[in-house]
């Protein structure tokens, strides 16, 4: 095959915030990327909404804290892309919630969810974050 | 007749937080952390008993900072834990951060920071009633 030998689907979203940070599922999939030799990256389900344009992310005040660094995801699917992953979101799960293709940040392709999976058998690693 | 326990108020807590819900996998924590900002903002005396994996924002091993973002070093971002312990000098008078015995010994999670008392179980009857209002936070 000519793509990486690893595909990472996240399906679930809101996997915390305040605790998560930069460290988030998108974080993982780039340490993913750069140490495996590169990985195409599937978001189903809730996760389709990691590439919905949005505003960015407003700061929590906690106390006297402005926690300016809660998780963007983004900005995290930004950094992934910029490094070469290749992206795609379910075209299913994101109409199942409202969102248009039209809706994705650039560099992410919506894609029947049906088709890909046909494709998984030309990885040599299918992993579920 | 009234039932034991039941009468209403006065109350020693506002409002009680039962924080079962792990961190990291949904917005839990935060949605405690914002229900704390916006409680004690107003004036009001707020507790939150952690169970289950939340017993582990509090760690004193945590540090005041989560481990380093290899993608910039120079950047820092507070730990839970030093969000908590911020709130509980904010607010000395007004916040209590407590943790049930069972779930921090069965998570090894037993040195907290200063402040964040260890509660056995037996004790949660006695802070649900001494509270106005509760809110259980659960979910696996």
């Amino acid at each position: 095959m000519n793509g990486p030998a690893l595909l990472v689907v996240i399906e679930h979203g809101y996997r915390g915030s305040a605790e998560v940070q930069f460290s988030d599922l998108l974080y993982v999939c780039l340490g993913l990327h750069s140490r495996l030799g590169g990985a195409d990256l599937l978001l189903r389900g809730g996760a389709v909404s990691f590439a919905v344009e949005a505003g960015p992310v407003p700061p929590l005040r906690i106390g006297a804290r402005l926690l300016e660094t809660a998780p963007d995801p983004r900005r995290s699917l930004a950094r992934l892309l910029a490094a070469g992953v290749r992206a795609w979101a379910d075209e299913a799960d994101l109409n199942h919630r409202g969102f248009t293709a039209d809706r994705l940040i650039d560099g992410v392709a919506a894609a029947d969810g049906a088709e890909l999976a046909a494709q998984w058998p030309e990885y040599q690693r299918v992993w579920f974050l | 007749m009234a039932v034991a326990g039941t009468e209403p108020g006065p109350f020693d807590w506002d409002l009680l937080i039962a924080l079962t819900a792990a961190p990291f996998a949904s917005d839990v924590v935060t949605t405690v952390l914002r229900l704390l900002d916006a409680t004690l903002r107003r004036g009001a005396r707020t507790q939150v008993w952690a169970c289950g994996y939340a017993t582990a924002l509090t760690q004193r091993s945590l540090g005041l900072f989560k481990p380093a973002d290899v993608l910039d070093l120079r950047a820092v971002f507070p730990s839970t834990a030093a969000m908590v312990g911020d709130l509980l000098r904010e607010y000395p008078e007004s916040l209590l951060w407590q943790v049930c015995r069972f779930c921090a010994e069965d998570r090894g999670a037993l040195e907290h920071i200063d402040g964040v008392p260890i509660r056995s179980f037996s004790r949660f009857a006695g802070r649900v009633a001494a509270s106005a209002t509760t809110v259980y936070i659960g979910g696996a």
